[in-house]
């Protein structure tokens, strides 16, 4: 009976031995990851930590850590300089917009591609992919002329408007995750006398919250952070979008940037980007593991 | 079935169709004719004036010190009531793409300068800007009335054809750190550019005492910087010409240029030498360290003379220390000390209304608007001579007198930036930077790499 518990023991003893091998690694991993995130986490410290400086402290070299003194007016200060209220709405207001957009007509449009085998239907694939190729410059003009003979220069619409017709990332993005789900499920749809139109959004829709997702944040970072668009289509101040805005405070070539205030900026922008993410976390690392696509 | 896909394809394409009209409908508060460039179908719209109401354009920068003019648009459009003016703006980056795309779309605005880029030889090379000349005389318009020296408006003179009428001068001057010199026990540089004892050599001297080098970053600081001018005009400061004289009859095509001669080459070499040999200025890795990638260590309080454009003097009421202004010391041209940025204004080829454009232009340049635009845009330099007086005074804790001798003695030593003037300019000041990188570094040789440039200078100017 004695005998028995000893090699338990020494299996007891030998499994935390490994376990405290495996914790070794472990600590050293993590704090080998902590010290990276600090690293990482070091420029973002830097935009919050000059946000709060001064004019005259921005300019001070070595830069200080922390602010001497605490500038909390330069978060009201900004909102006077660039009328960042209306700069937000309307990058809001056109993310928004773009993402439901996207949402819409790239999942309609993968969802035919991934469904229906007809003549031709890998040709307009490729040829679709292939729209992944021209560069943004290279249809800046003739889309500019395009939309100037539709009197909608100064407007939202050609910001919003090409969005509702499908973006070849997405659409591929979204084809490879419809393409995923069983056959027998819209089979049984058509057997219970479903519709094509509604098995899309009562059956591949409500499946694809992942890849949703993720084209989701696709669409509204691109959006956020879109500059060449919004300079070419934009000539009023009061329609103006964030980045627009952001780009002149460092567009004078003779004075010295309000970097404090552009810091400032840098936050706020942050906020949208960073609670779309949080919120839809789960949902776009799911995405990226179903789809394949990092 | 039918009717349930139906049903379900007229809601969606109901919904994509009210999006878009309930998005037209929020932003498209204004009529494109009021926004679109040399349109006058909205000649209904305000003014109740009898003359036909035509809306012209001006196309600027996104920055404080351009965008001012919006506050000068009322006063004008009441002195002027048959004209509306619509200020057009982009980022720096994005100016010339911007630029280029309206031309294309045939939506060009009517009066701008090159404030991208590019610089006046490629707006003219590429046909974009309109001959003033015709207008100039039946304006009955002249440079003197309007306090513009005559030799400003022939830097934009071809042929005796006008093609801009100048609105900003900026000139080459030395800053200097008051609290630098001090510290050092050193007298101030003089503002006289007729100082003869005032030279390359003694202003080395002078930057000796302040210069430290420390292998604490923190303590380091340098006696000098000099950025006088972009890199290809620099030896002609030194008295070497790198460009062939008939560059300015031309159209700014150079026929010669003289790159890899000894001349040009000592000139550069003596440039190099601040760095390496006198080790008073420091490297473009240390001002990069200390002051980002287009910053300015002067800035920073780390340099003691910083001898540069005077748009540096516009940030001047910002800095953390004293500052003054000093002239150019004299290099061995005895015509050459400064470079002259003359920012002119001028009207589109496609303007469709060019006399209301000319008269937004002849406003700009007015003395009392000048005089208006000084404190507007925190310190442009008119190009009216009478509200220069106004710019002198502009400066706190500067001595407007020591302002006024160097923008003096900076225009009568004066020479018209290459950067304005030679062709396909961007490209040449794109690859100098490049091409001189290694020497920056101190990894080749002025004579190792000026064939090089010389060969590459010749190719893009034929292009």
């Amino acid at each position: 009976m004695n005998t028995v518990p000893v090699p338990k023991r020494r299996a007891a003893f030998s499994g935390s031995g490994s376990k405290r091998k495996a914790s070794t690694t472990q600590i050293i991993s993590f704090i080998t990851l902590i010290i990276t995130t600090f690293i990482m986490l070091l420029p973002l410290f830097f935009m919050v930590s000059t946000s709060l400086k001064s004019k005259r402290e921005m300019l001070k070299f070595p830069p200080t850590f922390l602010p001497e003194s605490w500038q909390w007016s330069n978060y009201t200060e900004i909102f006077d300089t660039l009328q960042f209220g209306t700069l937000y709405k309307n990058s809001l207001i056109i993310g928004v917009v773009t993402v439901f957009g996207t949402l819409i007509s790239s999942a309609l449009a993968a969802y035919g591609f991934s469904r229906y085998r007809g003549k031709g239907n890998q040709l307009w694939f490729m040829l679709l992919l292939a729209t992944m190729m021209l560069p943004y410059p290279a249809i800046m003009i003739p889309q500019f002329i395009f939309f100037s003979k539709l009197n909608w220069i100064d407007t939202f619409l050609p910001l919003i408007v090409p969005s509702f017709f499908g973006s070849a990332y997405n659409i591929f993005l979204l084809r490879q995750f419809f393409s995923t789900l069983p056959e027998d499920l819209f089979d049984a749809g058509r057997i219970d006398g479903c519709g094509e139109l509604r098995m899309w959004y009562k059956i591949a829709l409500p499946l694809s919250g992942p890849a949703l997702a993720t084209v989701a944040i696709f669409a509204f970072i691109y959006s956020w952070n879109d500059l060449l668009a919004p300079v070419l289509y934009l000539s009023s101040t009061e329609r103006f979008t964030l980045p627009v805005g952001m780009a002149s405070l460092t567009s004078s070539r003779f004075r010295i940037p309000p970097w404090h205030l552009l810091m400032v900026a840098s936050v706020l922008a942050m906020v949208p980007i960073v609670t779309l993410f949080a919120v839809a976390q789960k949902q776009f690392v799911e995405g990226i593991v179903l789809t394949g696509i990092k | 079935m039918m009717n349930k896909l139906r049903l379900s394809s007229v809601f969606l394409l109901t919904l994509i169709f009210v999006t878009v009209i309930a998005l037209s409908g929020c932003s498209g508060g204004k009529s494109a004719a009021e926004v679109t460039p040399g349109t006058d179908n909205n000649s209904s719209k305000s003014g109740g004036s009898k003359d036909e109401q035509v809306t012209i354009t001006y196309y600027t920068i996104d920055s404080e010190d351009r965008t001012f003019v919006e506050k000068l648009v009322p006063d004008f459009e009441k002195e002027h009531p048959n004209i509306k003016v619509k200020v057009d703006k982009a980022p720096y980056e994005q100016f010339d793409s911007k630029l280029q795309t309206l031309i294309a779309a045939g939506k060009s605005p009517d009066v701008t300068s090159h404030y991208g880029y590019g610089g006046f030889a490629e707006y003219y090379n590429k046909g974009m800007l309109l001959d003033l000349t015709d207008l100039i005389k039946e304006d009955g318009f002249s440079a003197e009335a309007n306090n513009i020296p005559d030799n400003l408006i022939k830097i934009y003179t071809i042929n005796d054809h006008v093609y801009g009428i100048p609105l900003n001068m900026y000139v080459t001057l030395m800053l200097y750190n008051k609290d630098m010199f001090d510290e050092a026990k050193q007298p101030y540089p003089t503002s006289d550019y007729e100082d003869k004892d005032w030279t390359f050599e003694k202003m080395v001297e002078y930057a000796r005492p302040m210069t430290v080098i420390s292998d604490d970053i923190a303590k380091t600081q340098y006696g000098l910087d000099f950025f006088w001018s972009e890199r290809d005009n620099r030896p002609l400061y030194f008295g070497a010409d790198p460009y062939s004289a008939d560059t300015w009859t031309n159209g700014g095509v150079p026929s010669e240029t003289y790159f890899d001669t000894p001349e040009v080459m000592a000139a550069y070499n003596k440039l190099f030498d601040l760095i390496f040999k006198d080790k008073v200025s420091p490297t473009s890795e240390w001002s990069k360290s200390v002051a980002g990638q287009n910053g300015d260590p002067f800035v920073a309080g780390k340099i003691g003379m910083s001898v540069g454009g005077s748009w540096n003097l516009a940030g001047a009421n910002d800095f953390p220390f004293n500052i003054g202004v000093a002239a150019v010391p004299w290099g061995g041209n005895d015509k050459v000390r400064s470079t002259l940025y003359v920012d002119p204004l001028f009207i589109l080829k496609d303007s469709k209304h060019p006399k209301e454009a000319f008269e937004w232009i002849k406003y700009l340049i007015r003395a009392d608007i000048q005089e208006k635009s000084i404190d507007l845009s925190g310190g442009n330099p008119p190009v009216n001579t009478e509200a220069a007086e106004v710019y002198y005074k502009h400066f706190e804790g500067i001595d407007p007198q020591d302002i006024k001798n160097v923008y003096e003695g900076a225009v009568k030593y004066g020479f018209e930036s290459f950067n304005h003037l030679v062709t396909n300019y961007s490209q040449i000041n794109d690859m100098f930077i490049n091409e001189m990188q290694p020497i920056e570094t101190g990894h080749k040789t002025v004579e190792e790499v000026m064939p090089v440039i010389q060969k590459k200078v010749t190719d893009i100017i034929k292009r």
